[in-house]
């Protein structure tokens, strides 16, 4: 642990740390541009300068690593002029254009030119004036104001793991750029616009849309995939602007996905904002009252035959509400696996990610079963490059042939080899048996089949044989895909006795067994099978439930409510209004408040406490926020034959997967780009 | 390597659908007919990432220029991401990188040296003359840093044949003329061997001669590196030898300091001499590997080379060190010694952060002594007549000798042989013929453009490592430029920054933005003495690297010493 003094204070720091870091440590901020601690070191900028004593030249505090007995001084004359020299070049060139930018007001160029006083340039030359390169359908491009700092290059071969952003050619006439100008193919490109410090990458779809300060912010998390990113929601009006990360080591560190950031423009589109019932086989307009009253007549006519089908962006709040509702029928037929997976309600430790996703950074040998990271969670993916680039690792997928953005070998397509593996004929099950933190990661491609049950209960036998779950480790990880999925799990929202699971809803409403069937946002189903059902959808887009749907109660967005989620690990994280709901649009839990009142069996609750209070009540895990523990271990699973089919990844477009996203202009445009390859090129937009 | 016709390389990496329904943009499908020219050209040679380089320059040496279609095929073929080629690629003067929609250059391209002694010897001149003597559509004339040619100025390349005292009627017969054997060094292999060379390594090789002793002789000698930088070369085996090995060596032979042709010199006349220091050097500090790193603008010194390095290795010499040669591609950046590894691992020639230092992590990661060609070439000499031979020469209480490359307005310029100390005005007139008729001597570059310039009244100063720093200037590769009262101090600093801004890595800001605006800022009639100094300080104090450190040197030298000439 080396000791220096930074400013006359002492400060001892761990081995390995810059400079720049002991004076953090010392509570001296130094100004940086090219220094971001998720990225390698590149000590390009210079902005960073500090006197070292002995030193006749300042020194680059962010490229330097901290020694014993180090005199540091970041304020002397030396430094400050260095520093603001430094501050000049930068401003040489930058068009000074901050009125109109959209990194105004958030810009790093911005205050450390006002803090340096520099905010305008002694050098009247020409500017450089600089073309603006294609990157794709996200990033727009501003490359007079870059200041060759390579943050976005080093996150994008870093973290993102692709090798699209370059720096070419040399000196003055060094430019980034996309090989040969294609679109900068990552799910996470997004992130380079936070990263970039001045304002050159910004968001294409945002583009001059508002300014900072104009905004609304409201913090709350993702409900794109079922990591529970953590996100700032920028609001102007009631209109949702932008979606930013939050910083959360455990979840996403800083990141998230371009889907997460850039499918909210979804929010506009095709929205329900008024309830609708069908009559003479038309979706007519309703009022709150009308709708509410056919739907609840529906329902108590059906009593215990009536179903219901959760989809994969509900609250943990409307969740309990519809299972409190369904009991007071005496309806036991209620899922919330619409893809079908074979997921085990009963023990909470075959449904989680129990590592916890930072824990893939202990993990040493890691088993993929059944998923595409890549596209399921690519926040997590990007976890899963970071511990392969840590080294040493040994990773093996079954399943579907991705290209992910580490290697990874493929051990075979589905069941076949699990069983080799699991029954510790496979070279891997060696591997992982040898490992001192090994890891599963199940997907749901490996357990939506038929034989779901079979394989997981195949995972769990190789987990427990190969050391997999241990006193002080549980790598048993299972990844989902729904953000409401673990949620509706802790809540039980599956078959009560007699009930019927999902595949058993729809068939028993094509053979007109199911009289009616509750769609809460579950959008994902083959509605096709619903037969002659009476549907009632609670939800907020015109996707495909409501188009099939008898009566439609309009409901709220994430972005539109107080709600619960629990992650993949099992994380209970609150997401917040930062919007109304549009129209007469409800927040959900109230909407089946209001509906259990027609129903002449009123809920128990009659504001979000209550709810919340409830929720408790049904799992204790709802009275701890932001934890992840493993779940409990026990038996779960059936064993049995497994068939043969490969396992798929449930998700082919990244792009579109939920109402929201398949809403969003911006998310059509990506699948456009990036699957159907029309790239344009050039210099548009 | 077989491979089926149109692959595509499959490095688009994206969700499952992603890659299944991707039709390739431009630029990512390999063309077959690319594919097989590269195939052939790079035959069964190993598709190691380090070799990037050497494969361009077999692309451009058989085309002309690097398609996107070659560098997409080099891309698949070396299992690189395409950008990647393309950055390495365009980081160097050598590589013309033609896209989709761009015509290719004509076939034959004349570089004229524009530096300092060229420019003064009338570059500017020939450059126009030879635009208009020449079809534009077959031939390309475009300036040209330095090429080690300052005392034949001025001096231009036919491709990269050379072409002294040029004018457009010699560069014409150049053009039409094919040169292709190397010619053959002054003293080949076995003149060598028959005045006794390879003595000395044997003695090593057999253990007829111990390590320490061979420092020992260097560390008594004095030998300091004389690339540029004057670190005690014994003091740097020891240093390399205290690191854990496996070690590794690199000869610095990319000589791109302005008016610096020495090393050139040296192994014109006796290469083997250099060879063998080499491997001396090599075997003290255990280096399984040599790379000699060569500049492109050495074509004949390659050929020169790869015809007697096999002989070294038939006759066994070369049993403790492989010995491998790389060729640089025109970057004046790679002969500071960290850009160099970087570009010997077949990258952009950026310098890296020190600490580490390339002794501790260099080419590869591993512990890595640089030398410079002449500082090897001198390994024999001082362990055969001993380090008293060495001291015993010198002026001003400096020993030692050293190699001048002398240039500019003298009657004789020339690598001039001298001893340490010897002074700028014993260099004119006792060695170099004097003034060049109708030239007053009115200053002079001691090391180089970054070395600084100094005026006439100080051309009594002894010039050697730790003299000159106090007066903002220092002797670095002992190039010294002698100019006259026909030189315009203006117009040599913008010369020089120019010649910097054309050879910023463009890494760190102070120096891509400083060496550009500052040439703009000289080139008005008046010189905003503040601004400029300012600016000078700040490229000074902030730069990354020894260029932008230096940068200024001229310019502070010239508010210093020749204020008349440009306030
Ligand atoms: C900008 C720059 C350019 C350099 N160019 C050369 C060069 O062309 N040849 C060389 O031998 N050393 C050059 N050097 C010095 C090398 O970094 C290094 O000090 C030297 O190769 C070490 O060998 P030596 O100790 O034998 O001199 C350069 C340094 C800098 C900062
Ligand atoms: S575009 Fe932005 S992040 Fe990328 S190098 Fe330029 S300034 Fe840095
Ligand atoms: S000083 Fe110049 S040459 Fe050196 S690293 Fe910085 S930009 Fe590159
Ligand atoms: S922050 Fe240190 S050089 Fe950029
Ligand atoms: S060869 Fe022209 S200046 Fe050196």
């Amino acid at each position: 642990m080396p000791k220096l003094k930074v400013d006359d204070v002492e400060v001892e720091v761990p081995a390995g740390f810059t400079v720049l870091q002991a004076c953090e440590v010392a509570g001296v901020e130094i100004p940086r541009f090219c220094y971001h601690d998720r990225l390698s070191i590149a000590g390009n900028c210079r902005m960073c300068l500090v006197e070292m004593e002995k030193s006749p030249k300042p020194i680059a505090s962010c490229a330097m690593p901290a020694a014993d007995n180090m005199v540091i001084k970041t304020n002397t004359p030396m430094a400050k002029k260095a520093r603001q020299g430094v501050m000049e070049f930068l401003l040489i060139n930058h068009p000074l254009d901050c009125p109109i930018c959209d990194q105004g007001g958030e810009c790093d160029l911005q205050d450390q030119a006002v803090a340096y006083g520099m905010d305008h340039s002694r050098y009247k030359e020409n500017k450089r004036a600089v073309k603006d390169k294609y990157m794709g359908p996200l990033v727009k491009t501003i490359m007079t104001r870059c200041i060759h700092c390579t943050r976005c290059v080093r996150f994008a071969t870093e973290v993102a793991g692709v090798e699209d952003l370059g720096l070419l050619y040399r000196g003055e006439n060094a430019q980034i750029t996309t090989y040969l100008e294609k679109a900068f193919a990552s799910e996470l490109s997004g992130n380079v616009i936070d990263l970039c410090p001045v304002g050159a990458l910004t968001s294409k779809p945002y583009a001059f849309t508002a300014r900072p300060w104009e905004l609304r912010k409201t913090e709350s998390v993702d409900v794109s995939d079922a990591l529970g990113s953590n996100i700032r929601i920028d609001v102007r009006g009631n209109e949702v602007l932008r979606v930013l990360p939050r910083l959360n080591e455990d979840v996403n560190e800083e990141w998230i996905s371009d889907k997460a950031r850039f499918a909210c423009d979804g929010l506009k589109r095709q929205r329900l904002d008024r309830p609708y019932v069908r009559k003479n086989g038309k979706l007519q307009p309703a009022s709150w009252d009308e709708a509410l009253t056919v739907a609840a007549e529906k329902l108590k006519a059906a009593g215990s035959k009536a179903a219901a089908i959760v989809g994969d962006l509900c609250d943990a709040e409307s969740m309990v509400a519809l299972k409190d509702l369904m009991a007071g029928l005496g309806a036991t037929s209620i899922d919330c696996r619409q893809d079908g997976a074979k997921l085990d309600a009963s023990v909470r430790g075959a449904y989680l990610f129990n590592a916890g996703i930072a824990g893939i950074e202990q993990a040493d040998a890691i088993l993929l079963i059944g998923t595409n990271p890549r596209a399921e969670a690519p926040v997590l993916s990007a976890r899963l490059r970071k511990r392969f680039l840590a080294g040493s690792l040994k990773i093996a997928a079954i399943g579907p042939k991705v290209e992910m953005t580490f290697p990874m070998e493929n051990l075979g397509a589905g069941a076949p080899t699990l069983a080799e593996v699991a029954e510790g004929r496979h070279a891997f099950f060696e591997t992982l048996k040898g490992a001192k933190k090994p890891m599963l990661i199940i997907g749901q491609g490996a357990l939506r089949g038929a034989n779901g049950a079979a394989v997981l209960a195949a995972v769990r036998s190789l987990a427990e044989k190969a050391g997999v779950v241990k006193e002080d480790w549980n790598g048993f990880c299972v990844l989902h895909t729904a953000a409401a999925r673990v949620g509706g799990l802790d809540l039980g929202l599956v078959p009560g006795a007699g009930g019927r699971d999902v595949a058993g809803i729809l068939d028993g409403a094509g053979r007109g067994e199911v009289p009616v069937v509750y769609l809460l946002g579950s959008d994902e189903i083959d509605t096709s099978k619903l037969g002659s059902a009476f549907v009632i959808y609670q939800g907020h887009h015109g996707d495909a439930g409501a188009n099939r749907a008898d009566v439609i109660l309009p409901g709220a967005a994430y972005t539109e409510k107080n709600g619960t989620y629990v992650n993949t690990e099992g994380r209970v994280q609150l997401g917040r209004l930062a919007a109304f709901p549009p129209g007469e649009a409800r927040e959900d839990w109230k909407i089946l408040r209001a509906l259990s009142e027609k129903l002449g069996q009123p809920l128990p609750y009659d504001n979000l406490g209550q709810v919340r209070r409830r929720l408790v009540a049904v799992n204790p895990v709802f009275g701890t926020l932001e934890e992840a523990k493993p779940g409990a271990w026990g038996a779960f699973g059936q064993a049995g034959a497994m068939g043969s089919e490969p396992f798929a990844s449930p998700i082919s477009n990244f792009y579109m997967t939920d109402p929201i996203s398949r809403a969003s202009p911006t998310m059509a445009e990506c699948t456009s780009v990036f699957l159907n390859g029309q790239a344009r090129t050039g210099t548009h937009g | 390597m077989s491979q089926a016709p149109a692959e595509i390389r499959k490095h688009a990496r994206g969700g499952e659908g992603r890659r299944k329904a991707r039709a390739q943009p431009k630029g990512r499908q390999v063309e077959p007919g690319a594919l097989s020219d590269v195939q052939a050209l790079l035959g069964d040679k190993p598709r190691q990432r380090d070799l990037l380089i050497e494969y361009l320059h077999l692309i451009q040496d058989r085309f002309g220029h690097l398609s996107a279609e070659h560098l997409a095929a080099l891309a698949y073929e070396m299992k690189l991401a395409q950008a990647e080629v393309y950055e390495v690629a365009s980081f160097y003067a050598h590589f013309d990188i033609v896209r989709e929609d761009e015509t290719p250059p004509p076939a034959q391209t004349i570089r004229v040296c524009d530096s300092l002694s060229c420019e003064m010897f009338g570059a500017q001149t020939l450059l126009k003359d030879l635009e208009a003597a020449l079809d534009p559509k077959k031939v390309r004339v475009i300036r040209a840093p330095c090429m080690g040619a300052c005392d034949k100025a001025p001096a231009c390349a036919v491709g990269h044949e050379q072409v002294f005292q040029a004018t457009p009627e010699k560069v014409k017969t150049a053009l039409a003329a094919h040169h292709h054997e190397a010619p053959k060094p002054k003293k080949d292999y076995a003149a060598y061997i028959a005045e006794g060379g390879y003595t000395l390594l044997g003695d090593c090789l057999d253990g007829r001669l111990t390590r320490d002793d061979l420092i020992k002789r260097i560390d008594d000698a004095g030998l300091r590196g004389l690339g540029g930088a004057g670190f005690p070369t014994g003091r740097k085996w020891k240093l390399v030898r205290q690191e854990k090995g496996p070690r590794l060596m690199c000869v610095n032979g990319d000589e791109g300091e302005v008016g610096t042709f020495k090393d050139r010199h040296y192994l014109d006349i006796d290469p083997h001499r250099f060879l063998e220091g080499m491997l001396v050097a090599a075997w003290v500090v255990e280096a399984a590997e040599v790379y000699i790193y060569l500049r492109d603008e050495y074509p004949e010194l390659r050929a020169m080379l790869l015809a007697e390095i096999p002989k070294v290795e038939a006759a066994g010499l070369s049993r403790a060190t492989k010995i491998h040669l790389r060729r640089g591609a025109g970057a004046y950046i790679c002969g500071e010694e960290s850009a160099m590894i970087e570009s010997i691992e077949g990258k952009r020639g950026l310098p890296r952060h020190r600490p580490p230092y390339v002794a501790q992590v260099g080419l590869f990661g591993r512990p890595t002594l640089v030398q410079n060609i002449e500082t090897l070439w001198w390994v024999r000499d001082i362990a055969e007549k001993g380090a008293d031979w060495f001291t015993g020469h010198g002026r001003r209480d400096r020993k030692g000798l050293r190699s001048f490359s002398v240039s500019g307005r003298v009657k004789k310029p020339g690598v001039v042989l001298a001893p340490a100390g010897v002074s700028a005005r014993e260099l004119v007139e006792e060695f170099c013929g004097g003034m060049l008729d109708g030239h007053v001597f009115k200053g002079y570059l001691p090391g180089g453009a970054s070395g600084g310039i100094l005026p006439e009244s100080m051309s009594d100063l002894p010039l050697d490592f730790g003299t000159l720093e106090q007066y903002g200037c220092f002797v670095g590769s002992h190039a010294v430029v002698i100019l006259s009262d026909k030189d315009n101090m203006k117009d040599v600093a913008i010369n020089l920054m120019r010649f910097f801004e054309d050879e910023s890595c463009g890494q760190c800001t102070p120096c891509r933005v400083g060496t550009e605006k500052a040439v703009k800022l000289m080139a008005k009639p008046k010189w905003d003495e503040p601004l400029i100094a300012e600016l000078s300080q700040a490229m000074t104090d902030a730069s990354i690297c020894g260029l932008g450190q230096a940068a200024a040197n001229p310019v502070k030298s010239v508010l210093k010493h020749f204020r008349g000439d440009v306030l």
